[in-house]
């Protein structure tokens, strides 16, 4: 156990590595640079081009691509993720400021997500081919189909239409500081995010439950005589889990993406709002940072989902 | 610049009390008319059954039948007075209820215009109050803390509400100036600007600036402060003798020396120059504490509240780029206001929804992006309790080719481009319609630019698309336009960002204006694109071009088109057509004279395609707002268009008792 442990993290760190590179150059070869995106964001009046080189030459931007890429890994060795052009501050400060409201608003997402395609997915395999099932299915797919914006933006229009209530979009309240407030801003991305989500999660059960309720096994836990809740949430569930579970590893991956899209929308200060800004102003060092730590948060998490496959399944042996 | 068209005017024709009143008054006239032309033939019976009478009887009982006949008459008059009665009894009724019905239309209409006039008042001509908390946005990027090094307008609105120029504008659109550190001004000779200096004016003496080690807190301001400011920038040198990047160092370049003398400043100048002192107003002008600059030279890009002091109306207590800055005000400010207590930036909002939800929340008070159409839409749902204002966009839309390269060395070339310009088409198609064709003055210098009717009469901006293109053709095809193989667009990818679809919209012109597919549309970064101007070696542009900082045009006409400006990147040389010119206007003091010569300028350089220095159009930008904030406003409708940070921060001012401001919670700005 412990020595694939060690492998696979060892295999991450490789991952790792690459991403890094891969973003290093593509941020490079892209046209402009933080100096240039300043100038076109701020008043062109004045603009030189003793003034852009300038900028250029603070930033360090003027150096050769390759001693550029040499101290990048060399900070990094160090984990040391250097300074946001914009603000000034450490890479690290800035993610310590905005992974709280990421993790937040992921959570929620999450607990929406899973809280609503586990019974769903489980009512529709029990149902199967019955007006319940019909009707979750149908709602699946439409969830499937309508992109995160586009629901968040419905029931943006919905609140304001009629002041349900007030989305503290300035304010920025965390959920420990100001529980009520905060719930009313996260309220729309994390029901349009967990909705989003959903689809994915309660189709795939529905298919492992509707195989394992099919198996020779179920078939003699009835002829048992067992309850058929006792069948389905302990025999069934249990074995129809593994599946859904590699794919909870993956929806990471697919709610950081959806993050991107609802911070900014929600003006959410977490990372998916940095990730963008650092994109759109060319912000290097602040996108090479964020997109190794996002690497790293999605690689590990499947190898810490890969983990869990031993305890919810005994026959399978990591070591 | 709203206008009400057919469309406007037709949708607000609704149905209302006083015209359903005229309706059935009109109705009611009608109905009694037609039944006074039904009762008429019954009277002319009556009359030829009596003569038919008399015919028949004979003599002798011709008096009995007179006799009948005159009781009949009789009868019959009295039925006539009856009916008379009758109908003068129903005409008064009818005009009872008419005249009630005019009087009522008369009371709604004295009711309506009463509201109208009130709620003009309310609005625009309603008295300020002071007190209260602005709530504005903050960019996400700002370049520098000293004013002087700075070409972002974002590090205007913060310091220009914090510091002083030695003076403002009243109106930035006309340029008349006022008074700021400099109370009073005059140009003697041309060549000469004396300043008489404000008396007791003192830097901030509370605040984050104040507490800076570096910088004396409340210290008296000096002419020698001010005359520091202006051979800094002249110099264009850092104190460690480096180059800084002081953009104004080419107007501060005007300046051969200064005096100063009791209480006065005069600023000799290298040359007479009547465009000179508008520039004291430009909102980049601003003049900062020099032992604080000194010291925070070196790390003068980052930015924070400690590196600034000022003279201005507000203290600033608080700057974090892209969180939130905030400014309480001066209580020892020079001069009477300004109306606002407080003034509070939150956070940017890059995404409409947000900046959205914050508007409509009131946790903005004031929304200016997002496009025309979504403000528009927002103001239309809240028609009672917000306003929209547009102001032109001090940025033109331009197209440059290379004259020095093929083809563009051919003039026909030049020419046939700037003419098949669709400038109008683009204007839909980039502004969702708002926006008017600029000529090489850009029509937001209203006072130097073309007249939009006349503008009209070139055939680069004529109505006649049809007669337009044949003789961009002519031109194109006479230059061999077809021969030169695949011609590159170049697009900004900024502009492109704002504008997805731009880039091709613009080869696709020119493509159907040419009957061509030879337009190929590429984006290219500000980074690209500045430093191809810089060395002459660009081929084609579209997109924004440097923005336009005070009202009058003589300037930024020289520094693009005189043979030795630094912003003459098409190479242009014509010594008497241009140069000659354009020296005279900027000498010239009378505005009539300069304003001619100006013009000739203009329309020479129409007449010869813009030299490749296209300049399409400057777009409209509306505002939306909640009732309760009152901007410094051009009209009850406009804004301005130019830099108007100074005034802003004195004239501003929140109506604690609008409706509006209700469900409003007003931010604490972080205190001195």
């Amino acid at each position: 156990m412990q020595q694939y442990i060690v492998r696979r993290a060892i295999l991450n760190i490789f991952v790792l590595w690459i991403v890094a590179t891969l973003v290093f150059f593509a941020v490079h070869v892209l046209p402009g640079n933080f100096a240039s995106q300043q100038f076109a964001s701020a008043n062109l009046g004045s603009v030189s081009p003793e003034a852009i080189a300038r900028a250029e030459a603070v930033l360090g931007l003027d150096r050769p691509v390759f001693e550029q890429y040499g101290t990048f890994l060399w900070d990094l060795v160090r984990f040391d993720l250097g300074e946001s052009f914009r603000s000034k501050r450490s890479v690290w400060n800035e993610l310590g400021r905005a992974v709280p409201y990421s993790i937040e608003l992921g959570v929620l997402i999450v607990l929406v997500g899973f809280t609503i395609a586990i019974p769903v997915g489980i009512i529709s395999a029990v149902k199967q081919d019955q007006l319940p099932d019909y009707v979750l299915r149908g709602g699946a797919i439409f969830a499937l189909a309508a992109p995160v914006f586009w629901t968040a933006s419905i029931a943006v229009i919905l609140v304001l239409q009629w002041d349900l209530f007030k989305i503290d979009v300035d304010g920025q309240p965390h959920l420990w500081e100001n529980p009520k407030s905060a719930l009313q801003w996260y309220l729309i991305p994390m029901f349009a995010g967990g909705i989003a989500g959903t689809a994915t999660t309660m189709r795939l059960l529905r298919s492992q439950m509707l195989e394992v309720l099919r198996a020779d096994y179920v078939v003699t836990a009835r002829a048992k005589g067992l309850p058929e809740r006792t069948i389905v949430m302990r025999h069934v569930l249990r074995n129809a889990w593994l599946p859904v579970l590699t794919v909870m590893g993956l929806t990471v991956a697919t709610i950081i993406g959806s993050q991107i899209v609802l911070e900014q929308m929600f003006n959410v200060p977490g990372v998916g709002r940095l990730l963008f800004q650092a994109i759109t102003l060319r912000d290097t060092p602040l996108l090479e940072g964020l997109v190794l730590v996002v690497a790293f948060v999605v690689v590990f998490t499947n190898l810490f989902v890969d983990l869990l496959y031993g305890l919810f399944d005994p026959r399978v042996r990591l070591a | 610049m709203t206008e009400r068209n057919h469309w406007t005017q037709l949708s607000r024709r609704h149905l209302t009390r006083r015209a359903l009143l005229r309706g059935s008054a009109r109705a009611g006239v009608g109905a009694a008319g037609l039944a006074l032309v039904g009762c008429g033939g019954d009277d002319d019976d009556v009359q030829q059954q009596a003569v038919t009478q008399v015919q028949q009887q004979d003599q002798q009982q011709q008096q009995a039948i007179q006799e009948q006949q005159q009781q009949a008459a009789q009868q019959q008059q009295a039925q006539q007075q009856q009916a008379a009665q009758q109908q003068a009894t129903q005409q008064q009724q009818e005009q009872r209820a008419q005249q009630q019905a005019q009087q009522i239309e008369a009371q709604e209409q004295t009711q309506q215009d009463q509201a109208e006039q009130q709620a003009a008042v309310s609005r625009y001509d309603k008295a300020p109050v002071d007190g209260g908390t602005i709530v504005d946005i903050t960019a996400v990027i700002f370049d520098s803390a000293d004013a002087s090094q700075s070409v972002s307008s974002e590090v205007l609105r913060v310091l220009g509400r914090i510091q002083s120029k030695l003076l403002r504008f009243s109106n930035p659109d006309s340029g008349e100036l006022a008074a700021d550190l400099a109370s009073g001004w005059e140009v003697p000779d041309g060549q000469t600007v004396v300043l008489q200096l404000r008396e007791g004016v003192s830097w901030h003496a509370e605040g984050p600036g104040a507490d800076h080690p570096a910088s004396t807190a409340g210290r008296t301001l000096t002419a020698e402060d001010l005359a520091w400011n202006i051979e800094r920038q002249k110099s264009g040198l850092l104190q460690d003798g480096t180059e800084g990047a002081f953009g104004r160092k080419g107007y501060w370049s005007n300046v051969a020396s200064i005096d100063i003398d009791a209480g006065a400043m005069t600023l000799n100048l290298t040359a007479p120059n009547a465009a000179f002192l508008q520039g004291l107003a430009n909102e980049f002008n601003l003049m900062g504490q020099p032992e604080l600059l000194i010291d925070i030279e070196p790390d003068a890009v980052n930015v924070s509240a400690d590196k600034v002091i000022g003279t201005g109306p507000y203290i600033l207590t608080e700057w974090l780029p892209g969180e939130s800055i905030s400014a309480v005000r001066n209580p020892d400010y020079h001069s009477p206001g300004p109306r606002a207590h407080n003034w509070v930036w939150n956070q940017s909002f890059e995404d409409p929804t947000a900046y959205r939800i914050a508007f409509e929340q009131k946790q903005v008070d004031s929304m200016l992006t997002g496009g025309a159409e979504l403000l528009q839409s927002i103001q239309a749902e809240n028609p009672d309790s917000t306003f929209l204002t547009y102001k032109g966009s001090a940025f033109p839309i331009a197209a440059y080719v290379n004259p020095i390269f093929e083809p563009w060395n051919d003039p026909r070339m030049v020419k046939a481009i700037d003419i098949a310009i669709d400038r109008r088409a683009l204007i839909q198609q980039l502004a969702q319609g708002l926006g008017k064709a600029s000529g090489p003055v850009p029509w937001v210098q209203e006072a130097w630019a073309i007249p939009q009717e006349e503008l009209a009469e070139f055939a680069a901006y004529s109505l006649d698309r049809e007669a337009a293109l044949q003789e961009a053709n002519a031109l194109w095809s006479a230059a061999g336009g077809a021969e030169a193989g695949q011609i590159d667009w170049v697009n900004s990818d900024a502009y492109e960002a704002t504008r997805p679809g731009s880039t091709e919209a613009v080869a696709e012109m020119f493509n159907q204006a040419f009957g061509t597919d030879q337009f190929q549309g590429v984006t290219q970064s500000y980074g690209e694109i500045f430093p191809a101007w810089f060395e002459k070696t660009f081929t084609t542009f579209f997109s924004w071009i440097p923005n336009l900082t005070v009202p009058d045009a003589r300037a930024d006409l020289a520094a693009a088109f005189k043979t030795d400006a630094a912003g003459n990147y098409w190479g242009i040389s014509e010594p008497d057509e241009i140069d000659a010119k354009l020296d005279a206007a900027t000498q010239e003091f009378d505005f009539e004279k300069a304003n001619a010569l100006v013009r000739e300028v203009q329309d020479f350089i129409i007449e010869n395609g813009q030299f490749g220095r296209h300049i399409i159009y400057n777009a409209v930008e509306p505002t939306v707002a909640w009732n309760y904030l009152h901007p410094a406003l051009k009209s009850e409708t406009e804004g301005y268009t130019f830099e108007s940070e100074s005034l802003q921060a004195l004239d501003s001012w929140i109506d604690p008792d609008d409706p509006s401001i209700e469900g409003r919670a007003e931010p604490e700005p972080r205190p001195l």
